[in-house]
């Protein structure tokens, strides 16, 4: 009797310790990093459900932004990051002056041009229409790997015309790298590198290039006030008898300074290009439609257009003023294309390009969090 | 006897406290409540009483100017229902501003979120627009909304409606319009100085078919904008006189808005 009594004393005791639990490893816990809505800001926000934004995956898709082993390659002459054309100081595009690009019109690793020219790579947390030109990257696409900045990042990653890179031997080359998968662990709980992981930080990183510090704001904000030839061109800017490019541009109402929409803007009559907004949506009335890109920092993004025809803003606000092109597909809020343009006189094309250059964020193209980190994870 | 009648006494007193703690602790008293229904509206875009074919330069307006639309964008607010009894409704009051957009299929049907007593009802009105007190800036900071906002220099808050399209005009040329609606400026001189601003919305009162609103059951009424009514009845308008644009015209304005009183029809679905 007493050996069972022990028996089953002993029983519970071991079911007791059994049933504990076993202590876990380190719990993987990424600080979420919530975005500060600037003044009169859309609070609707195009991020993926699969990547919520950290401060440890943003850091992470910080490096990996700027770090030109992203091509897969290690040899100095085969470097080719993000940043390559994606410069802070041009408000993340190549720019005009760009040391490489001709006219400012970036090629890839392999010297093949792109077939457009760059976009303006800021505020794209609040594109929710497509990126690109013709908008290809949508959130409703049916191809679920066509839908995002993540999808963006991979794509100029493989493209001949861009990165050109592989992703199993970027993925493997990170993984050798010192410093980077103890990155990963942090930002995704698993050291191992995975390409899905790669763009997810990238992507984190981009969404928190925001400009929204520009003279203009300060306006908005009631602390700054325009001269009168800024206050005239922002007059210009909004009337339908002025300029009226606040349409497709915003204004106070909608400060992203785009609608993220497509617009055949009047610059032509025959459209051959295979990659405009017709080539997403089969409808003719898209030939020759593109994104309005934002006009923030507008005055660092030359060349401009999708092609880069126009090499300066006077140009831009020459062509609108008198050199439109009536076409079939000429969007209806180009009503000035009748008379070849808005007619602008001398001086107020000067005051709308005052204006214009109002919605400069010194702020931005200098922040230490968006500019290329101090060291890379492997330099001591 | 005495103790069991103390005990009796204190049975009961005991029974009434835990149907009160009962009464008190579970759900509100079902009380029967009036029937109520759901009201639906969908939004047609008809010219000639057929929906529009966008982009198609096949129509004609009162002044006989051969026109296409490529697009209709446009507020409405303060829906009001008319019931048999002459009494109304205001739905969804102060929240009631409605976004619809040709291009946004899922902003051309809207049910209401109140819950409307049953009965018969005769009429409805509401707001084309948004009246001025309610008209603000920044109001809508989200897209597709935060793009109908209409200039500061203008008078701010929100376009009434955009409607985009091209005619034919006087050189037999293809020119757009802008056909947009909102607060409207008197100028001092134009364009530089402008003393007031002029609410142009106004209500729009239907009253053509009697509707039921039916227990635990939504009723779907279709709202007809008919295009060609802003062109006419009793203004005739004319493209090649006002041109491309009116944002900056009242007068071309105002009799838009003189001609919108017969825009909307609805019928029952």
């Amino acid at each position: 009797m007493k050996k069972v009594i022990v028996i089953i004393f002993s029983l519970i005791i071991l079911s007791i310790i059994g049933c504990e639990e076993k202590p876990s490893p380190t719990p993987y816990s990424p600080t979420p990093y919530n975005i500060d809505i600037p003044f009169g800001f859309p609070t609707d926000l195009n991020i993926p459900d699969d990547n919520p934004m950290t401060v440890e995956g943003i850091e992470l898709g910080r490096f990996l932004f700027y770090d030109g082993r992203l091509s897969g390659r290690t040899h100095q002459d085969s470097l080719m990051s993000c940043a390559t054309c994606h410069r802070q100081e041009r408000s993340f595009e190549a720019g005009i002056d760009h040391p490489d690009f001709e006219d400012g019109h970036p090629h890839g690793i392999s010297g093949l041009k792109t077939h457009h020219v760059m976009l303006p790579m800021i505020n794209l947390v609040w594109n929710k229409t497509g990126y690109g030109w013709s908008g290809f990257l949508y959130p409703e696409n049916q191809n679920v790997d066509m839908r995002n900045i993540e999808d963006m990042v991979r794509l100029a990653v493989l493209a001949k015309d861009e990165i050109d890179g592989d992703t199993t031997r970027i993925k493997n080359l990170f993984q050798s790298i010192e410093g980077y998968p103890e990155l990963f662990g942090k930002a995704f709980g698993k050291e191992e590198v995975t390409f899905k992981n790669i763009e997810r930080a990238i992507a984190q990183f981009i969404r928190t290039l925001i400009s929204a510090n520009s003279k203009f704001d300060g306006y908005m904000r009631g602390e700054v006030q325009f001269s009168p030839s800024e206050l005239n061109g922002f007059v210009l800017f909004t009337t339908e008898e002025g300029a009226d490019c606040f349409h497709c541009h915003g204004g106070y109402g909608n400060p992203l300074f785009t609608t993220h929409l497509f617009y055949n803007n009047g610059k032509d009559t025959i459209f051959t290009d295979p990659l405009d907004r017709y080539s997403i949506t089969g409808n003719i009335m898209d030939h020759g439609a593109y994104k309005a890109t934002t006009l923030r920092n507008i005055e660092l993004q030359a060349p401009y257009m999708h092609d880069g025809r126009f090499k300066t803003l006077e140009e831009v606000i020459d062509f609108y003023a008198h050199d439109l092109n009536m076409s079939e597909q000429a969007d209806p809020l180009m009503h000035h294309i009748i008379y070849g343009g808005n007619q602008l006189t001398a001086s107020e094309k000067e005051d709308l390009l005052n204006f214009i250059k109002t919605l400069r964020d010194d702020e931005f193209l200098t922040r230490k969090d968006f500019a290329i980190p101090d060291k890379f994870p492997d330099q001591k | 006897m005495k103790l069991l009648n103390k005990a009796r006494n204190i049975f009961l007193t005991i029974t009434i406290a835990i149907l009160f703690l009962m009464y008190s602790c579970g759900n509100d008293p079902i009380v029967p409540s009036d029937p109520v229904g759901k009201l639906k509206f969908e939004f047609y875009h008809l010219i000639d009483n057929s929906k529009i074919v966008f982009d198609s330069l096949i129509y004609f307006n009162e002044a006989g100017n051969k026109y296409l639309i490529n697009e209709i964008q446009y507020f409405i607010s303060d829906v009001e229902i008319h019931n048999d009894d002459g009494s109304s409704i205001i739905l969804n009051e102060w929240n009631d501003i409605h976004y619809i957009d040709t291009d946004m299929e899922s902003s051309q049907e809207y049910t209401f979120k109140e819950d409307i007593s049953t009965g018969t009802y005769s009429a409805i009105s509401f707001t084309f627009g948004i009246v001025d007190s309610k008209n603000e800036s920044l109001m809508f900071v989200n897209p597709p909304h935060s793009f109908m906002f209409w200039p500061e220099n203008l008078g701010g808050g929100y376009h009434y409606m955009k409607l985009n399209g091209k005619w034919i005009n006087e050189d037999n040329l293809l020119a757009p319009f802008n056909f947009h609606l909102g607060r409207g400026q008197i100028y001092y001189s134009f364009p530089d100085s402008i003393t007031d601003y002029i609410d142009n919305s106004f209500r729009i009162n239907m009253q053509n078919v009697s509707y039921n609103i039916m227990a635990d059951q939504t009723t779907t009424i279709v709202i007809n904008m008919n295009m060609n009514k802003w062109f006419s009845n009793p203004n005739t308008y004319d493209h090649n006189y006002w041109g491309g644009d009116i944002m900056q015209n009242q007068e071309a304005m105002s009799h838009a808005i003189e001609n919108g009183h017969d825009v909307f029809t609805y019928t029952l679905k």
